[in-house]
């Protein structure tokens, strides 16, 4: 909990949210909450108050959550942002990225809000049939350790998650960098064998990495039905990648895991909270990603930094009541569209053709990093 | 289109090849000089088609096409297309005979095009038949129609000559029509490193084969003190940007502004939005996908966090997102979204120039200079050691001769065999 005694009610009413076994999206709640949080910020925040001044958005204007105005992610790249003394500064996670990349931060003093927010998230939208606290999975999980990786956020979310739900034969299966493969296809079989369902969880890239193993090796797996996958992140500074269509038919292939069965999570570190595929949860909905009652997506047009239309493709904003120690409303790089109640993440069409001969200089950085 | 039917093109193109080899290489740059005449015309019937069909083709508006095109063929005359022969090749008149140079053009060339600007396309296919080598071109995606109708201006002018160039469209992704399409003698490629790359693994040697992937230019310039020197500046500098909505590698994607005063860079910085601004009047900017749209967005936000958390950036910008002008306070790379987003940059020392373009310099196409007065000469002969093939003035970057050396080769040369016949006793 905060030591600031006006953040550490805010944190309580968020964490009281958090903790509700039965969700409720409760607008009313949402959209107090958001303004006293951003009042907070803005107060405790120079930066963040300057920035929102620049724009003339004060919390003597700012009259709903959807006009809260948002930093962009990769600004943190550049800037140490947080509304608390530097002094009580206990953990730092950093975005992920190759070695050339600059690598934003999140500065937290506390993981309580963090923490609680992502394990019933990730209860509901992989494991809804998981109703008891004491029931458990057999997750496996294809990244490192947050013993090995401290400051990965998605390695401390993994920590936490086995912590909470895992059940026997759950474990991190990269260490020292490495895909512990071996280790995998032995659990695998075991698992196929066995008829007991397993979870998988990962980084896109290390399940690429798994399906040409297997590739390799010529192996094919049939996983129990009630197997599934959870894979995040995308491909950049990798030297391959695939469209999502097509990983999830070579899942399919080599694992036996139906794309039904495989939940995209939309996450950042800069976020607090994560959002889900819904598949598992409403199999025979439309995909798209839902998150918890306490983190909300808008999709702003770019032209007019308005809302966009129903079906409009424009950029993902997120309001995360669980960023109290930083701040709540975030505008990612990534375009989406609204779907029903969830949205889509849609990214630029890889191999478009430019309409010019010119060329962005970030791709130009990207191509003279050493 | 099948590859079968690439392969008949070649065929026929061959066969009309003979025939073009006999015509005297004069006659040839003749008639494709009237051809450019007819280009730079601006009452002919094939730029206003031009001028009439590309905003829907491209998504560019039709004043800035008329405009793009107005600056761009301006130099672009018979005349020049000889003296670009003569300088490449030779004399003209002893080309054909009389000489000990043989200069030929290849059986077959295979012309890759890209993007959406119609100069490049234009003189691309007119240079291969300059050689009198055929051409069979495959048109760009964003531009299904300039080759076209340069075919079908060519063949008006010399049916014979028309003859001897075919466009085909087919999507880039038809790996079967490629590798037909590459079975050319000499290939010229232009596009993304993806589209490069993918040509080079697939093209057999013995072939000729000339690429270029994209590439960029800046303006690097001394701030005038006098206001009007300043606006004048920043009218020539707004023009390089606006047209062709900043998508072509001639135009520029940061000003570096030179000297020790701070507030002279924000001042042409801000001359420079007025100047944008007045362009969006004269010269409106395209269409742009809601991704253009977003890292527009993306880039202007994160500028403005940079200036709350303390860095001397101003940001001039319409309200949507037509166009952005944002002064730095240092010389870091970032990304340029194009469309009309443009960086000033102030050098605080003139030495520092070359280190801040240093990371663009495998890129650079062309850079635009003026203020640096005695050391004008200085300053163009570094930044063309660096790498850039054009140094000019402001205000014509968009202008290019049409003997330019892109990518710091020749136009004909590259496409050329030459031949020389030594004394033999």
């Amino acid at each position: 909990m905060s030591a600031d005694p006006r953040r550490a009610a805010i944190d309580r009413q968020v964490l009281e949210w958090m903790r509700e076994p039965r969700w409720s999206y409760n607008e009313k709640r949402f959209e107090e909450l958001a303004l006293e949080l951003f009042a907070f910020q803005f107060e405790h925040c120079e930066i963040y108050r300057r920035f929102c001044t620049g724009r003339s958005q004060t919390p003597q204007n700012v009259k709903t959550w959807r006009q809260i105005p948002a930093v962009p992610t990769s600004a943190l790249k550049e800037v140490e942002l947080h509304c608390f003394p530097a002094s009580e500064i206990a953990h730092r996670f950093r975005t992920s990225g190759t070695s050339t990349d600059i690598r934003g931060t999140l500065y937290l003093d506390t993981l309580e809000l963090y923490e609680s927010s992502l394990l019933p998230t990730f209860r509901r939208f992989m494991f809804p049939e998981l109703l008891l606290p004491e029931d458990r999975a057999a997750i496996r999980v294809l990244a490192p350790s947050p013993v090995e990786q401290p400051d990965s956020s998605l390695s401390h979310m993994f920590g936490v998650v086995l912590g909470a739900l895992g059940g026997p034969g759950s474990d991190f299966d990269v260490e020292k960098g490495e895909l512990l493969f071996d280790r995998v296809l032995t659990v695998l079989v075991e698992s196929a064998a066995s008829e007991v369902p397993i979870a998988l969880c990962g980084t896109a890239f290390a399940f690429v990495h798994l399906i040409d193993h297997m590739n390799q090796r010529g192996v094919l797996i049939g996983l129990p039905s009630a197997s599934r996958i959870m894979e995040t992140g995308g491909f950049k500074g990798r030297s391959r990648e695939i469209p999502r269509t097509e990983l999830y038919a070579e899942l399919k292939r080599v694992l036996g895991i139906p794309a039904e069965r495989i939940v995209n999570q939309y996450g950042m570190t800069e976020l607090g909270s994560q959002f889900y595929d819904s598949v598992i949860r409403g199999p025979s909905e439309p995909r798209r990603k839902l998150g918890p009652p306490w983190a909300r997506v808008v999709i702003v047009d770019p032209e007019t930094g308005h809302e966009a239309a129903t079906g409009q493709v424009g950029s993902i904003v997120v309001v995360d009541l669980a960023n109290t120690g930083s701040v709540l409303a975030l505008r990612t790089g990534d375009l989406g569209r609204a779907i029903l109640d969830g949205f889509e993440v849609i990214g630029r069409e890889p191999g478009a053709e430019a309409r010019g001969c010119s060329i962005g200089a970030d791709e130009i950085l990207d191509r003279t990093s050493p | 289109m099948t590859s079968d039917e690439i392969a008949e093109n070649f065929a026929r193109l061959r066969i009309a090849g003979e025939r073009l080899k006999r015509r005297p290489i004069g006659e040839v740059l003749d008639v494709l000089g009237a051809v450019l005449d007819r280009w730079r015309d601006p009452d002919s019937i094939w730029r206003r088609d031009l001028e009439d069909r590309l905003p829907a083709a491209t998504g560019f508006t039709a004043p800035m096409v008329a405009e793009g095109l107005r600056r761009a063929l301006g130099h672009w005359t018979s005349d020049a297309l000889r003296e670009l022969a003569n300088r490449e090749l030779g004399p003209i008149d002893a080309l054909d005979g009389g000489s000990n140079r043989r200069v030929s053009g290849f059986d077959t060339t295979a012309v890759l095009l890209a993007g959406s600007i119609p100069m490049p396309s234009l003189l691309a296919l007119i240079a291969p038949l300059a050689l009198r080598s055929p051409v069979l071109a495959k048109a760009a995606s964003r531009d299904p129609l300039t080759p076209h109708l340069v075919a079908q201006s060519i063949a008006e002018a010399d049916p014979e000559l028309g003859r001897c160039i075919r466009v085909v469209d087919f999507p880039a992704a038809d790996g079967d029509c490629t590798r037909a399409l590459l079975e050319a003698d000499c290939i010229c490629a232009t596009g993304s490193d993806a589209t490069i790359a993918a040509v080079q693994s697939q093209a057999r040697p013995p072939r000729r084969l000339i690429v270029d992937g994209h590439r960029l230019s800046i303006a690097a310039v001394v701030a005038p003190e006098d206001a009007a020197c300043r606006s004048q500046l920043a009218e020539r500098l707004a023009i390089d940007v606006a047209l062709w909505d900043q998508l072509g590698c001639l135009s520029p994607i940061a000003v570096f502004a030179v000297g020790p005063e701070p507030a002279r860079a924000a001042a042409l910085g801000e001359a420079i939005a007025v100047a944008l601004a007045n362009a969006e009047t004269n010269w409106p900017r395209g269409t742009v996908d809601a991704a253009t749209a977003h890292a527009v967005a993306q880039q202007r936000a994160e500028a403005e966090f940079r200036r709350a958390a303390g860095h001397a950036v101003a940001i001039h910008a319409s309200a949507a997102t037509a166009w952005t002008v944002i002064v730095e306070d240092s010389p870091k790379a970032r990304p340029a979204p194009l469309h009309r987003f443009i960086r000033v940059v102030p050098i605080p020392d003139p030495a520092q120039l070359l280190d801040a373009i240093r990371p663009l310099a495998p890129h650079l196409a062309a850079v635009a200079i003026e203020g640096f007065g005695e050391e004008t000469v200085g300053v163009a002969r570094a930044l063309a050691q660096l790498g850039a093939s054009r140094v000019c003035a402001p205000g014509s970057l968009q202008s290019p001769p049409l003997d330019w050396r892109h990518a710091g080769r020749g136009v004909l040369a590259p496409l050329a065999r030459m031949s020389d016949i030594e004394t033999i006793r």
